[in-house]
């Protein structure tokens, strides 16, 4: 039913193009085309229901956006179709399967989803979360609801114990943190070292990678933890080396053992073969720049997690090829007893960037709450990119910081990050530049389906509503320009779409999509 | 062809009548202590409201119900005209009485009727409160084990069992530790099943050897005595294949899969249920939902979801408010819209719950809540949850009589309980 109404919602748009009549056939996507008759598409919208679900491909077509694909085309006005959660194709004149849930983008900006590098979601259901669910209602069926410590720590038991948690077996797929992180544009997130898509809804597949990145120390004050460091990446090193001779062994020496891996770390040899990357948190410029000749020897390239004072030293990270995960409003006092540049600046990722260090931006809270300091947490990492572009930093740089190079750093860049064919569909659609501190997310996209819509939830449906539509005021008229069988459309969606949902305000709320290209572009005038 | 349907029948086509008649004296004459009882109307639950209903009752079992039924001469007759009667109450989800607490272990085998004190006072204000049948879990986390199906009057825990063994409460939770329990518990059945088929295989095998030695030797013995040949044979039988019997906390979960037992899955959010649905996966068995109803729930995420599965869900008669609002949400009317079964419990476990317990769903039907929906909620949705849906739970022919007679309709605030009827016996008030 849902995608029936959908159907007939894109049907009612000033801005139409016809299904052809033959699935099969190849026909393009032509705006301003003649509307096709309703009932022959409702038909088939119900045909189409009647299928089993299981069996059949799931389509999302997200339609005249301009899409900003993060590989640093702009496609003005394209479409992107997305089979099983893959986008299948983004261009113009896309051939858009009639069974395919629309979402009319026109307007607006489509971006990638954005990731987050570091972040402390609070979308797992935790034990504390359980425990005090049964304590609002004390009074009611005491034995059930009143949660016994210990009992609740047998329960949990194995978990502790094994230390088996698993994100799939304990995610909370309605969680409220999940649709702020969603609202806020953000589709993939860290919980505990692995890369997880933020689905909502669905718990299946998940996790995208685990353990990408191996956490290491080095700092000046503490010198024997830097020998140590140094110590097993000699070791892990030299065996690599050995072992690679032994691999290249001639037949002759068929028998001869491989070079033994006692006292070689395992998570080092990771780090220099590149299966993992190696992380550090250093900001004092003589750290970095240790830190950063350090990782030239042994050529693996580091993650730099804080890098405050690394515009000082930027040719020497650059050079080592290493990623900085930024958060632009840190302050650091200069240092008045030395003879050179020190602290913090804003033009850091620019400079950073210029040296050809990759940048990647997190606000100082990773959270997703109504809690804490508005403006500095994860809801608002745009803005947060915001004071690296104030600093300098290029817009594409911008958008990558919270885009592809989250991605790489994860190990996933392989499936999101960039909008392009045979990745993931997760994306997000704005009524404005995504950098721009007005904007808001209208649409979040996550593996091929509509996660989030502004005016479906209740955090910020009522700022700048994407729409006025007449259907909030009995009174009002049609525009003039609709014609009737607009009219008649949008008045069946209403029927469907109030039916379909088990609230008033969600029905009204499907309605005003009609409207949602107008009153993005009026938006965007009035605000800039 | 019931009684009832040819009486209501014969109501219709007047020149019938005699048939009836001779119908319902061979009922008459057919039962010991046979009593009617004559209402203004009758909720059935099952086929809707009967007005100016009839039923008569044998042996504690309702016989006939219809309208306007004819009562043979010299049955005893309760004639209230101006009351309604209905099926009584049943609470399947209960811990009343009882105190115990519980673990969090897997305890599938563990049974509340071991719990139950009979002759207790309190069961006393459940009848006055038209609580006829009472489904008793036991406590605690993970799985605490079976439910106990009773009814509140009893000298014997004998007596006052309905049916051991009503459903198997599990309490699931989005963990990992909640999800092994249940994944662990058929594991066993399938250990199980796969010892007692190789055991099956061997002994297979072992016949086969035996009668081939059976047959050489028969051939060779073709031409000696055939009591010799007899002898022999006894001595060479293997006996037949005794399946043994699963172990006590592996049996419920057999039974689960067999259809013997259902589940009721005690869950707290919408990601529990995702959690269960993971959990399950392909297994087959019945099962169905607790939900405690509290402010700020997420169940309306997988209300669609639920209703698709047609699963009955058991919760308190309550308005609740959306998470981070003040707007109210009916979910028991949302559930029930999508097509999930409603069994009501009273919202506190406590005497009063169970005195308020009918006014409070008036106040869901005030929100929207279809009458139906909330008459079979209290009786025979509940009923079927304790696997009782063919003994009680509505007014039907074959059930057992019990029966609540109100002053007016139920959900009305001035409507009394007049008088309870459990199994033809009159518990509460006075019927004369």
């Amino acid at each position: 039913m849902k995608l029936n109404s959908k159907t007939l919602l894109f049907l009612s748009l000033p801005l139409l193009f016809s299904f052809s009549s033959m699935a099969s056939s190849m026909a393009p996507l032509t705006f301003n085309a003649p509307r096709v008759l309703l009932g022959d598409d409702d038909k088939k919208g119900e045909d189409a229901d009647e299928e089993d679900d299981e069996d059949r491909d799931r389509y999302l077509a997200v339609i005249g956006g301009d899409v900003y694909s993060g590989n640093g085309s702009v496609m003005r006005g394209a479409s992107i179709l997305a089979k099983n959660g893959i986008i299948e194709e983004i261009g113009h004149d896309l051939w858009i399967p009639e069974e395919a849930e629309v979402l009319n983008a026109k307007g607006m900006r489509v971006y990638p989803g954005m990731i987050a590098v570091e972040a402390s979601p609070n979308i797992v259901v935790s034990t504390s979360r359980s425990a005090d669910e049964g304590l609002g209602d004390l009074h009611v069926h005491p034995v059930d609801e009143e949660i016994d410590p210990l009992a609740v720590f047998e329960a949990f038991a194995d978990e502790l114990l094994e230390g088996r948690h698993s994100v799939e077996d304990s995610y909370d797929p309605f969680s409220q943190s999940l649709v702020l992180a969603l609202s806020s544009g953000i589709t993939s997130t860290v919980s505990n070292g692995t890369a997880i898509k933020l689905k909502r809804g669905e718990i299946d597949d998940l996790v995208m990678s685990e353990n990408s990145q191996v956490s290491m120390a080095w700092s000046s004050k503490n010198p024997a933890g830097r020998r140590s460091l140094r110590e097993k990446f000699e070791a892990a090193s030299s065996y690599l080396r050995d072992y690679r001779v032994w691999e290249k062994r001639p037949k002759s020496e068929e028998d001869t053992k491989a070079p033994s891996e006692k006292g070689v770390d395992k998570n080092v040899v990771a780090v220099l073969t590149g299966q993992k990357r190696a992380r550090f948190t250093s900001n004092e410029q003589g750290d970095l720049l240790s830190l950063a000749r350090f990782a030239q020897q042994y050529e693996f390239r580091p993650i730099i997690v804080g890098c405050i004072e690394g515009w000082t030293v930027a040719d020497e990270l650059g050079r080592a090829g290493a990623t900085a995960i930024i958060t632009p409003r840190d302050r650091r006092d200069r240092n008045e007893m030395l003879n050179r540049e020190s602290g913090s600046t804003i033009e850091n990722a620019a400079i950073l960037y210029e040296h050809g260090v990759q940048i990647a931006i997190i606000p100082s809270n990773t959270g997703f709450d109504m809690g804490g300091q508005s403006g500095r947490d994860l809801m608002h990492l745009p803005i947060e990119v915001g004071f690296a572009m104030r600093g300098g930093l290029p817009e594409s740089a911008a958008l990558d910081s919270v885009t592809v190079v989250p991605a790489r750093l994860l190990g996933i860049s392989h499936r999101v990050g960039t909008l392009e064919e045979g990745k993931d569909c997760d994306l997000i659609v704005t009524d404005g530049d995504l950098l721009h501190y007005q904007t808001f997310v209208q649409y979040t996209v996550v593996d091929g389906s509509i996660a989030y819509d502004k005016q479906k939830e209740i955090f910020f449906a009522h700022i700048r509503p994407r729409a006025t539509e007449e259907v909030f005021d009995p009174g009002e008229e049609v525009a003039e320009d609709v014609d009737e069988a607009v009219v008649e459309d949008s008045e069946a969606a209403t029927d469907e779409s109030s039916e379909d949902s088990p609230t008033d305000e969600e029905g009204a709320d499907e309605d005003s999509e009609e409207e949602s290209d107008e009153g993005g572009d009026e938006s965007e005038e009035d605000g800039r | 062809m019931t009684v009832a349907l040819l009486a209501q029948q014969s109501m219709k086509a007047l020149s019938e009548t005699f048939v009836a008649l001779a119908l319902f004296a061979s009922v008459a004459t057919a039962g010991g202590d046979l009593i009617a009882v004559r209402v203004g109307r009758a909720e059935t639950v099952s086929q809707g409201t009967i007005e100016h209903a009839v039923i008569l009752i044998d042996n504690g079992k309702i016989v006939a119900i219809g309208q306007d039924l004819p009562i043979d001469r010299g049955i005893p007759t309760i004639d209230r005209p101006n009351w309604t009667v209905m099926p009584g109450f049943v609470n399947a989800y209960s811990r009343f009485g009882l105190t115990a607490q519980g673990g969090a272990g897997s305890e599938p085998h563990k049974l509340a009727s071991s719990e139950i004190y009979p002759r207790d006072a309190v069961f006393e204000d459940l009848l006055e409160y038209g609580y006829t049948t009472l489904g008793l879990y036991p406590p605690g986390n993970g799985i605490p084990g079976q439910a106990v199906a009773i009814r509140p009057v009893g000298d014997t825990i004998e007596e006052l069992i309905v049916r051991d063994n009503a459903y198997l409460k599990i309490r699931l939770a989005s963990n990992a530790g909640s999800k092994k329990m249940l994944r662990d518990g058929f594991a066993g059945v399938d250990k199980f099943d796969e010892k007692e088929a190789k055991r099956l295989e061997k002994w297979e095998k072992d016949k086969e050897k035996a009668d081939k030695k059976k047959k050489k030797k028969s051939k060779k013995d073709d031409d000696k005595d055939e009591e010799k040949e007899d002898d022999k044979k006894k001595e060479e039988e293997l006996g037949d294949f005794v399946p043994e019997a699963p172990k006590d906390n592996v049996l419920p979960f057999v039974q689960l899969r067999n259809g013997e037992l259902s589940a009721l899955f005690s869950i707290r959010t919408a990601s529990d249920f995702i959690h269960l649905i993971d959990a399950i996966d392909e297994e087959e068995f019945t099962w169905n939902l607790r939900v405690p109803l509290r402010d700020d729930i997420d169940l309306y995420e997988v209300t669609e979801r639920i209703g698709k599965l047609e699963k009955c869900v058991v919760v308190e008669p309550r308005l609740t408010f959306h998470p981070g609002t003040r707007r109210v949400r009916n979910l028991p009317l949302e559930l029930a819209e999508a097509g999930a079964k409603l069994a009501f419990i009273p919202r506190s476990d406590s005497t009063r719950g169970y005195r308020d317990c009918r006014f409070n769903i008036a106040e869901l039907l005030g929100a929207g809540l279809d009458r139906d929906v909330a008459l079979r909620g209290m009786t025979l949705e509940p009923a079927t949850l304790l696997g009782l849906e063919e003994r009680i739970g509505s007014l039907d022919e074959g059930k057992d009589a019990n029966l609540i007679f109100l002053s007016g309709d139920p959900f009305e605030g001035t409507t009394q309980i007049e008088a309870v009827m459990l199994e033809g016996r009159v518990v509460f008030g006075e019927l004369k």
